[in-house]
């Protein structure tokens, strides 16, 4: 079952494997809010290398990690990109506050800015980095893990039990949907290449009720489990899989508090003390040239819809 | 001394039923006692126990009359909370109650409930497990476990508090045979050691008396029909007259026309003492002359030639697989979980190709056919008939393939019919999917199948999940459509009863590899072959060494026997109706109209 999709169900060897739930939610959580507080590549790329860091430390099973990142890479960036050069050449006017154009088409409807380069590249550190961190909280924890680590954030643990509850029976349910397919495929119903895609669509919609049918059966048995063993009684429960913190957990929870804190006073640093007169950081821009876009001017929209009226 | 579970006047109506399912219950249980609940589905053996842990009324509404106290609580006054306290229950379904990720979080569960701190969690998990025997699978996630480790897991489990009662939920019903044995030994151990008072809910009354019980409760239409010791039961009628299955000695001995009256030890047959005008009744039968079994001298309908397979090219799931099936034959095809009986099926029905090696139908490479090309000869009916149903009314489901293959609707209405009448559906054809039992669910996929005419039908584990009259019901359904069609039927199964009653041939699957394929008496006879392959030895081969007697002629005289009894009733039968299927079905098909 382990390393299948990434997802682990018992707690591998390693050193960030071995730490204790809330650890790793916690190390997750403060990881995430640094990532989405900026888009300075300056920060960007040293968190990156951490939780890439995190994942070789992990010895993972790297062919299913590289094949997630080559296809958010190939949809989410390239063509992405592909659309906002076509929509948005001005985005680097927008979020950088200059311009140095460096190719312009016959026309002059389409151009490329070095801050447009700039921008697409800070956007897609940004992106990299979040999927790093994603991927390096998927390696090192349990499902078990995940919910007692939540619960002991703050989270109500009847929230955490559903969560732990899916990933329990998920691997049930694909399987019992691989035998419906299989059965329905004996019967004679085209889920194969030989359908046109409507119809194979139409057909796996038909799998979706006896699949409905055979995993509502299933619940009132989960529930009178729990119930027969006394879950819900009380307004806290403790966890077996959340073991007292060793001397690990303390090191990394000291080091993510460091970095939550380092993270806060960059917030406020940056956008209080000494804020960047626009809303990336970009080498090529002088401070001094830099000038406000204003919000109606900055969406493709709004031009479009002005230019009608004019 | 103060009964622990004391019933008084006890009625129950369930809040969405019309009609009460419990009625006038009044028994004590002694703490100490072990107590077989027996019935048939249906006969309120469940919501008698339900009642106990206090599922009812606080997770099933409903009505209760009397009074029910367990360990001196009222259970009306109580909560589920406190209940479990006292009453530890493990469910039928081993699968749905393993709610942790891992053996030690399961058995946690309870525990953790209970907020009680991790440091003293841990080491009572550790001898929890070791009580169950699964100490060395305290990582172990439950997709690993087989279903009798799950449930040991769910038995340590409910051990996390004192208690002092266990019900056990129908705890044969998932598991193999040898695995069935061994739960039962568990149950008994238990029940020894720890002094809990022990509560087993079965019909399977045979698997169960492998250990001795203190007392039997017979439940039949919600009322206790008989609370008395196994062997003053065994000598009633009671059992036929409420659907539940005689241990198969108990049968012969009826057959070789023995009285039941004055042996010792009745319900052991270790420890059966017979009378010496039985032993030579019984002798006498079993050495009289017999039609021998015919075997089938039909050109072969499906042939696997030297089959090989394994999904990733390296650990082969079957390796070397050579038989062959002959048209009309009543096949078994047995093993543990995991021997490769389903692997063999898939391969047959083309889901998965082999390795190495060929499967013939009818004569022909079935490597150029796709999976609805070999549908049509071949149909496979799956355990859990919900997997299967997709259309909301009986005909729609049965009409679906042909839908399906484009044929005309007059087709379609006039097959439909023919196989609804066949299958004795005819009267229900317009009813909804829903509205009908687990056993007539089954009986509708099995139709919808008969829709293509196909020539094989394999039946995997037609027998889970029900009583021995849904059973019966079924199998008399599947038995006639091999005589009156001549469809060559495989059972894919574990229940050696099955094998006996209703297949001439078994061929038998262990890690892989094919180490049998003969007459079900010979396989039955063999002691090697049923070790390899996890069986259990049936009662009637016990019975043969009981007796100094060859256990395969022993077995092959009864079902000799067995199968002419059922030869006149069929023929007594095949007059009146068509199908020769004839059961609860129509009755009820009656009173709708």
């Amino acid at each position: 079952m382990n390393n299948r999709f990434v997802i682990n169900y018992t707690p591998g060897p390693t050193y960030l494997h071995q730490l204790s739930g809330f650890t790793k939610v916690l190390l997750f959580i403060v990881m995430t809010v640094a990532i989405i507080s900026t888009y300075d590549v300056r920060i960007l790329w040293p968190l990156f290398f951490i939780c890439l860091a995190q994942m070789i430390s992990m010895k993972p099973n790297w062919k299913p990690i590289i094949f997630m990142f080559l296809f958010t890479f190939v949809t989410v960036t390239l063509l992405g990109n592909v659309m906002l050069f076509v929509v948005s050449p001005d985005a680097g006017l927008n979020n950088c506050g200059t311009e140095t154009i460096i190719w312009t088409s016959k026309t002059g409807r389409f151009y490329i800015s070095k801050e447009w380069l700039w921008y697409v590249f800070a956007v897609f550190t940004k992106r990299t980095a979040s999927f790093a961190s994603v991927m390096a909280f998927a390696l090192m924890t349990t499902p078990s893990e995940f919910a007692s680590g939540l619960n002991k954030c703050g989270m109500p643990y009847k929230v955490c039990t559903i969560i732990s509850l899916a990933y329990r029976t998920i691997p049930d349910i694909a399987n019992d949907f691989i035998d419906i397919r299989n059965s329905m495929m004996m019967r004679g119903v085209e889920l194969g290449k030989k359908a046109s895609l409507g119809k194979r669509l139409k057909n796996n919609v038909t799998l979706l009720v006896p699949l409905i049918m055979s995993s509502f059966g299933k619940v009132t048995g989960i529930a009178n489990a729990m119930d027969l063993r006394g879950y819900g009684k009380y307004k806290k429960r403790t966890w077996y899989a959340e073991h007292e913190p060793t001397k690990a957990d303390r090191l990394v929870r000291g080091l993510t508090i460091a970095l939550a804190v380092l993270t806060a006073c960059y917030i406020v640093w940056s956008k209080a003390i000494d804020p960047w007169p626009a809303k990336i950081w970009c080498p090529f821009s002088d401070p001094s040239q830099i000038r406000n876009v204003s919000l109606e001017e900055s969406f493709f929209l709004f031009r479009w819809l002005k230019s009608l009226f004019q | 001394m103060e009964p622990i579970i004391s019933f008084k006047n006890f009625g129950f109506k369930y809040r969405t039923q019309a009609s009460p399912t419990l009625y006038d219950i009044n028994l004590d249980i002694y703490p100490g006692q072990k107590v077989l609940i027996l019935g048939a589905s249906g006969s309120g053996k469940s919501t008698l126990c339900n009642c106990i842990n206090g599922l009812i009324p606080f997770s099933f509404d409903g009505e209760i009359s009397g009074t029910l106290t367990v360990a001196g609580i009222e259970t009306k006054k109580s909560s589920i909370f406190e209940l479990s306290q006292s009453v530890g229950t493990v469910l039928q379904d081993s699968d749905a109650q393993f709610v942790g990720l891992s053996v030690g979080e399961d058995i946690a569960f309870a525990m953790e409930n209970i907020r009680m701190p991790r440091s003293e969690m841990v080491p009572l998990v550790e001898k929890n497990a070791s009580i169950v025997g699964m100490k060395d699978f305290i990582s172990h996630v439950p997709f690993e476990l087989s279903g009798g480790q799950k449930q040991k897991v769910a038995i340590a489990g409910v051990f996390a508090n004192d208690v002092k009662v266990l019900i056990f939920d129908e705890p044969l019903a998932a598991l193999d045979p040898q695995m069935g044995m061994k739960a039962v030994s568990l149950i008994d151990d238990l029940s020894k050691e720890k002094e809990h008072t022990v509560l087993i809910i079965e019909h399977r009354l045979e698997d169960v008396l492998y250990r001795p019980v203190d007392r039997i409760i017979l439940m039949g239409n919600g009322r206790i029909v008989a609370d008395t010791t196994p062997d003053e039961l065994l000598k009633s009628t009671l059992l036929q007259e409420n659907g539940i299955r005689e241990p198969l000695y108990i049968t012969a001995m009826k057959y070789a026309g023995c009285s039941l009256e004055g042996n010792r030890n009745l319900c052991s047959l270790e420890d059966l003492e017979l009378t010496s005008e039985n032993e030579n009744r019984l002798k006498a039968f079993f050495t009289s002359a017999y039609q021998p079994l015919e075997e089938s001298k039909a050109e072969p309908v499906i042939e696997f030639d030297h089959v090989s397979f394994s999904y990733d090219r390296q650990n082969l799931v079957l390796s070397d697989i050579d038989f062959k099936i002959r048209r009309g034959e009543r096949i078994a095809i047995i093993g543990k979980n995991g021997a490769g009986k389903s692997t063999a099926a898939k391969l047959l029905c083309g889901l998965i190709r082999p390795s190495k090696g060929s499967i013939l139908l009818e004569g022909k490479d079935i490597k150029d056919l796709s999976i609805k090309e070999i549908g049509e000869k071949v149909s496979y009916v799956m355990q859990n008939p919900n997997q299967m149903l997709v259309k909301d009314i009986i005909k729609d489901e049965v009409g679906l393939a042909l839908q399906i293959r484009g044929r005309s609707a007059e087709e379609i209405q006039s097959m439909t019919e023919k196989v609804l009448k066949a299958c004795n559906l005819y009267k229900m054809r317009n009813w909804p999917v829903d509205a009908i039992s687990y056993g007539q669910k089954k009986r509708v996929t099995v139709a919808s199948m008969m829709a293509l005419e196909p020539d094989v039908l394999v039946l995997d584990e037609p027998t889970a999940g029900q009583d021995y009259r849904s059973y019966t019901d079924i199998m008399n359904f599947v038995n006639a459509l091999n005589r009156d069609f001549g469809i060559t039927i495989l059972f894919i199964t574990h229940d050696m009863h099955l094998a006996i009653e209703n297949t001439e041939r078994a061929i038998v699957f262990s890690d892989g590899q094919l180490i049998a394929a003969d007459r079900v008496c010979s396989v039955l006879a063999n002691e090697a072959v049923i070790e390899r392959a996890s069986l259990k030895q049936t009662s009637l081969y016990r019975l043969g060494v009981k007796l100094g007697l060859d256990p395969e002629s022993v077995i092959e005289r009864f079902i000799s026997y067995e199968r002419g009894l059922a030869h006149k009733e069929a023929a007594k039968d095949a007059a009146p109706s068509s199908g020769g299927a004839s059961g609860s079905e129509g009755k009820e098909a009656k009173a709708d109209e």
